[in-house]
């Protein structure tokens, strides 16, 4: 390496060959480019011409100059110059790369191995082996992954391969693998960590000293990882908690929710104050989005722990409720069951079924309207249900009134019901009476208006008033309560429905209801299958959900991942651990029945890993070194693309005049070519005004290019020849006639368009459409012909190639009615008198536009015809006719002719010819 | 075409070339005015034309040049000269046929007729794709009034065109010369450093651009045209051009009316 300071050749050696350049830009001197050979019969002609001024057998000065930057810039790229190199890196030893894999270096990933893809290629360039030590384990058994002493092409291979593991680091147990091997000499380490510090980090930076200089490079500490801690439940909102590892400085993130296959359910920004190290985000959701969503993500965190997975436990509380058949169907708006839908819809999931049904799944409330006896299956199941946490909620009427030995209420139960306000009663509807203290209802507001006119009563006893958590104002309880080991019995003393009192109705019913679902335990969680359960989807390094690979296991029975209502986040106690076997994913047969088993249940609070003594600390940011060889063997590989064009353009294989060559060389020489299209565009609105002036100074004919060269230059010798014909015997002094192109040129300028119909015409672009719109409308003519004698009967209907073209041509065209030439027709007179419109066929019909039509003052805008006027018309520049008539001989060709002046003077001077003028004559000419 | 050139060839007793008056007739629209007959038109309102009666034919020999440098063309698009002249060869034998004339290919060895293989025999000539090495033609005993057609592209020298043509005139044969070319000998569309290589052996000539030259080309191209132009005049021969991307009809039409109407007045 060659280093000049600011300046450094990798390979100095290669700059020996500039001595070959003086050799080179003799060779290119002499060499004159080489003349293309063509045959050519006159020859004879060109004999003894000699171009004007002698060019140069010699290459031009300039193009050698080229030719030789070319090389020269050819010369110091492979030289690879480097500006800004870096120093040398210290000891003499094997490089030693330690990279932190775990989850936390997920993020900024990229400039991990950039940074590794960088120490490696200094390493390259003092030729020194290079160590990779990866700290999180690939698996349990394995204790790190250790690379033997590599060279650095091998290195980087390897380097570049390493992805980040949704696990943590074991950084002690990396390093003795590390102190097991041999390293000859003084190593250099890098340390390329994670930016957390953990129990041992302090100890395994001082160890690793004992290998050499040390550098620690870590991330900023905004930069550092996040965690998404497991979320809570009030109720209401969904409460996430977020962690970070630094306590410094303002930061805002948002946080996604996702459903099933990635779907986005929400996205709320969450903010960091200064000096937090956690923060909260409430999260209100309507229930069935709520409860579809699988996953909470920091978006642009792309780690293990930035994603927390949800399952069923997480969800909320699952109220089941009971439906006794078809009976209540009848009148659904009346039962019970509609009201208490109506009213738990809004804080819980509401499943409803039989108690069977219902108990197959995990609930955490059942609600149980007056259904009247209970089979002892049926109360067995749910005596052993509410006694492993269950909430059950039971509703009184009349069925419960009569028959009330049922052991599974809050309190004994007088026989018969309370009747109050009744037409036989003296006492009016009880009112409630405000919620006392320490009841689950302290603090609702009471609505006035609530009445109870039926209830059943408990028994008096000691215990009652202590069971009693809502009373009417009269003192007698309405809502009684008995907690029977983990679970509760709730008895509301009235019914879900109006039929005994007007609370169901009462928006107080909604948070009464609301209170005792809070007051259920919820539903436990964990593996409660006792079957070891095999994993569904894993999450990889960047916390994505992939398929497990073939290294994961299942997910143990028995043992519960996480501890429902114990968030304890600090110690991960019981449940297993987050490691290369048990990855972080969802576990489970199903979508239905799976358990997510998550990363940040198991990670200790972040720590930064700060300042660590004795070892040089650096960031991940890109080094100053710019490697100039790929600029400079670029700008060669253009330079020599520019230069073969040129050498084709001196050599006449390109020509200057191609526009397209010539865009092409500017763009792909990457030429501003801002000031050749403005002169373009220049160019064009001059070419423009020059045709429309010469379009407009004379009256001319035009007609329409068709693009078949043969039919153009027919309708171009025909309209000659009209015109000619006009000058002749007319008033009509018309110019050369001109080619229009419908598609690309105005048509404003010309008061009669010729148009032959030729099969393999292009329909004309929405933009012509308008165009020829606007100018039938605006006082244009146009005569189609379709030059077929055979296409002549009928116009419609008859489906001729000529015909089915006409029709598609003009299919968007405004063509107005058209009817056969009538008798007395302007056109017939117009200047003179005729019965027939031959052209180079004879009889065809022609068909023009009705007189009804008063548009452009009476003039026909369309005629059709099929003789093909202007084969008849053309002449050649000597003035001899170019394609014979048929059936006539020369006297059909002077008729034609008389139609075409009829026609020109028809489309110059109008309905004139239409005035009675000429009655007199005419009738002289008809003898009468 | 056909319907043009069947009009009017029924025999000989009509309207065409010859000594002798045939009819006076009214003047039409393309008429040339030299052929207004004054004494006739002066005794009425009417401008009337003087045709003679056709006269019978001797015979045509049509001569194609089949050097080297007619086998060529300078695009893909077009055809090569000599297939253009060995169309318009055999066109104008079936017209002139159809009008009742003895026709021939110069240097066939074949007799001039009119007979219902002679076609057939024409086109065997054509299809046998002789070669020789002279643009020209060769100089053969023709009786007296035959007339001959050569179709060539006439690069070589002037003064070597005019021989030939002039042995075929001193023995009163009238004839008529039609030009054959490509685009782009009139036009000479090539850029840049170009070496020329003439295909019947002529010395190469190395451009280093042809753009400088085109000028200086055209006119001398010009002055070719010109000059056989005026070989045709002093001799009182025909002489039209044709050009390969120009429809043949054209050159034909001229051909036969050239040799039908407008010769012998």
């Amino acid at each position: 390496m060659l280093d000049l300071g600011l300046l450094a050749f990798t390979q100095p050696w290669l700059l020996a060959t500039l001595i070959g350049l003086p050799l080179i830009w003799f060779l290119l001197r002499v060499t004159p480019p080489a003349p293309k050979t063509l045959a050519f019969p006159a020859v004879r002609l060109l004999l003894g011409l000699d171009p004007p001024e002698e060019t140069p057998a010699r290459t031009p000065l300039w193009l050698i100059l080229l030719r030789m930057l070319i090389i020269l810039l050819i010369i110091f790229g492979l030289a690879q110059p480097l500006i800004n190199p870096a120093a040398q890196l210290p000891g003499n030893g094997p490089v030693v790369l330690v990279i932190d894999n775990g989850w936390a270096a997920a993020k900024n990933w990229d400039g991990k191995v950039n940074a590794m893809v960088e120490v490696i290629d200094r390493a390259e360039r003092e030729d020194r082996a290079v160590v990779l030590l990866r700290t999180a384990k690939r698996s349990p058994e394995s204790r790190a992954d250790l690379s033997p002493l590599l060279p650095a092409g091998e290195a980087r291979e390897l380097a570049q391969g390493i992805q980040p593991h949704p696990w943590q680091v074991d950084r002690l147990a990396a390093l003795e693998t590390l102190e097991s091997q041999d390293l000859e000499g003084s190593a250099y380490i890098v340390w390329l960590s994670d930016g957390l510090a953990d129990a041992d980090s302090n100890a395994f930076a001082e160890r690793l000293q004992a290998f050499g200089d040390v550098t620690v490079l870590q991330d900023q500490a905004g930069a550092l990882a996040k965690i998404v801690r497991k979320p809570g439940d009030d109720g209401l909102e969904l409460v996430v908690p977020v962690e970070r590892a630094s306590s410094e400085g303002i930061e805002n993130l948002t946080l996604t929710a996702l459903a099933e296959g990635g779907t986005i359910v929400a996205r709320e920004a969450v903010a960091f104050q200064s000096g937090d190290k956690t923060a909260e985000l409430r999260l209100r959701l309507p229930t069935e989005l709520r409860n579809r969503v699988t996953q909470l993500s920091l978006e642009s965190e792309s780690s293990a722990a930035a994603t927390y997975l949800l399952d069923e436990s997480s969800r909320r509380r699952p109220v089941g409720l009971v439906t006794a058949g078809s009976a209540q169907q009848s009148q659904p708006l009346l039962s019970e069951v509609y009201y208490l839908q109506r009213a738990l819809e809004p804080y819980s999931e509401v499943r409803q079924g039989s108690i069977d049904e219902l108990l197959a799944r995990k609930l955490a409330v059942l609600a149980l309207p007056d259904i009247g006896n209970l089979t002892t299956d049926e109360s067995d199941r749910l005596g052993n249900w509410v006694e492993s946490g269950g909430l059950l909620l039971r509703f009184a009427g009349p069925r419960m009134a009569a028959d009330n030995d049922d052991d599974l209420l809050p309190v004994r139960l007088r026989g018969g019901d309370r009747i109050l306000g009744g037409a036989l009663t003296w006492d009016s509807p009880a009112t409630l009476s405000d919620f006392a203290a320490g009841t689950p209802f302290a603090g609702l507001d009471i609505a006035g208006e609530v009445t109870v006119e039926r209830q059943v009563l408990a028994e008096p006893s000691l215990e009652l008033g202590e069971k009693t958590w809502a009373r009417l104002s009269d003192g007698t309880p309405l809502i009684t309560a008995d907690p029977r080991d983990k679970g509760w019995v709730v008895l509301v003393h009235t019914t879900a429905n109006t039929d005994w009192s007007n609370l169901a109705l009462s928006g107080l019913f909604v948070d009464m209801l609301r209170r005792i679902v809070a007051v259920s335990q919820g539903v436990a969680d964990g593996n409660a299958n006792s079957i070891p359960l095999p994993p569904l989807e894993v999450m990889n390094g960047f916390g994505r959900l992939v398929s497990p690979g073939a290294s994961v296991m299942p997910l143990p029975a028995a043992t519960q991942p996480e501890t429902a209502d114990t968030p304890d986040t600090a110690a991960p106690a019981g449940g297993v651990a987050v490691d290369p076997n048990h990855p972080p994913g969802f576990y489970g047969e199903d979508a239905k029945q799976r358990i997510a088993h998550n990363l940040a249940n198991h990670l200790p609070a972040l720590e930064p890993l700060g300042v660590i003594s004795g070892v040089e600390a650096a960031s991940y940011s890109k080094s100053e070194e710019i490697d100039l060889k790929p600029w400079l063997l670029l700008a060669a590989l253009i330079l020599a693309l520019a230069d073969m064009l040129l050498s084709l353009f001196m050599r006449g294989l390109v020509r200057p005049q191609m526009p397209s060559a010539a865009t092409a060389i500017a763009v792909s020489l990457g030429i501003a070519s801002g000031g050749l299209l403005a002169g373009d565009a220049r160019a064009q609105s001059l070419v423009d005004e020059g045709r429309a002036l010469e379009a407009t100074l004379e009256t001319r004919l035009a007609f329409v290019l068709t693009g078949a060269e043969r039919v153009d230059g027919i309708s171009e010798a025909g309209l000659q020849g009209l015109t000619r014909i006009l000058r002749r015997r007319t008033s009509v002094e018309a110019g050369a006639p001109l080619g229009v192109n419908i598609e690309r040129d105005e048509l404003a300028f010309f008061p009669l368009l010729y148009w032959p119909i030729t099969t393999d015409q292009r329909s004309p672009s929405p933009d012509a459409v308008r165009k020829l719109n606007d100018y039938l409308n605006n006082g244009g003519t146009i005569l189609f012909d379709l030059r077929d004698p055979s296409a002549t009967a009928r116009i419609q209907g008859q489906q001729s190639q000529t015909n089915l073209a006409l029709q598609r041509l003009t299919s968007d065209v405004n063509i107005p009615s058209l009817e056969p030439v009538p008798p007395e027709h302007v056109l017939r007179k117009s200047f003179y008198l005729m019965q027939e419109f031959p052209g180079r066929y004879a009889g065809g019909n022609l068909w023009i536009e009705t007189s009804e039509s008063q548009a452009n003052d009476g003039v026909a805008r369309v005629i059709v015809g099929s003789n093909d006027w202007a084969g008849a018309w053309a002449i050649t520049d000597l003035g001899r006719p170019i394609l014979p008539v048929v059936p006539g001989k020369e006297a059909q060709r002077e008729m034609a002719y008389r139609f075409g002046v009829n026609l020109v003077m028809y489309a110059l001077t109008g309905n004139y010819k239409a005035d009675q003028v000429h009655i007199p004559f005419i009738l002289e000419r008809l003898g009468q | 075409m056909a319907t043009t050139v069947a009009q009017g060839v029924h025999g000989r007793r009509r309207v065409g070339q010859g000594e002798t008056f045939w009819q006076f007739r009214r003047y039409e629209t393309g008429d040339s005015p030299q052929s207004i007959d004054w004494r006739q038109s002066a005794k009425s309102d009417r401008v009337f034309v003087r045709e003679m009666e056709w006269e019978a034919a001797q015979s045509v020999w049509i001569w194609r040049d089949t050097s080297p440098s007619m086998s060529w063309t300078s695009s893909p698009e077009l055809p090569e000269k000599r297939r253009r002249a060995d169309i318009l060869a055999l066109a104008l034998s079936v017209l002139l046929i159809r009008g009742g004339e003895f026709v021939t290919f110069l240097g066939s060895d074949l007799r001039p007729s009119n007979g219902k293989t002679t076609l057939e025999r024409l086109a065997k000539v054509i299809d046998r794709g002789d070669r020789e090495n002279n643009g020209l033609p060769p100089v053969l005993p023709l009786p007296r009034f035959a007339q001959v057609v050569m179709i060539g592209d006439f690069l070589s020298p002037l003064d070597e065109i005019e021989d030939a043509a002039r042995s075929y005139a001193a023995r009163g044969v009238k004839g008529h010369l039609l030009q054959v070319l490509d685009p782009a000998e009139e036009l000479l569309p090539y850029d840049g450093r170009t070496r020329f290589e003439g295909l019947e052996g002529e010395q190469s000539w190395l451009l280093s651009r042809v753009e400088s030259v085109r000028e200086p080309y055209r006119k001398r191209f010009k002055a070719q045209c010109e000059g056989l132009g005026e070989i045709a005049r002093r001799l009182d021969w025909g002489y039209s051009a044709h050009r390969t991307d120009k429809s043949p009809n054209t050159a034909l039409l001229a051909l036969y009316l050239a040799m039908t109407q407008d010769r012998g007045r």
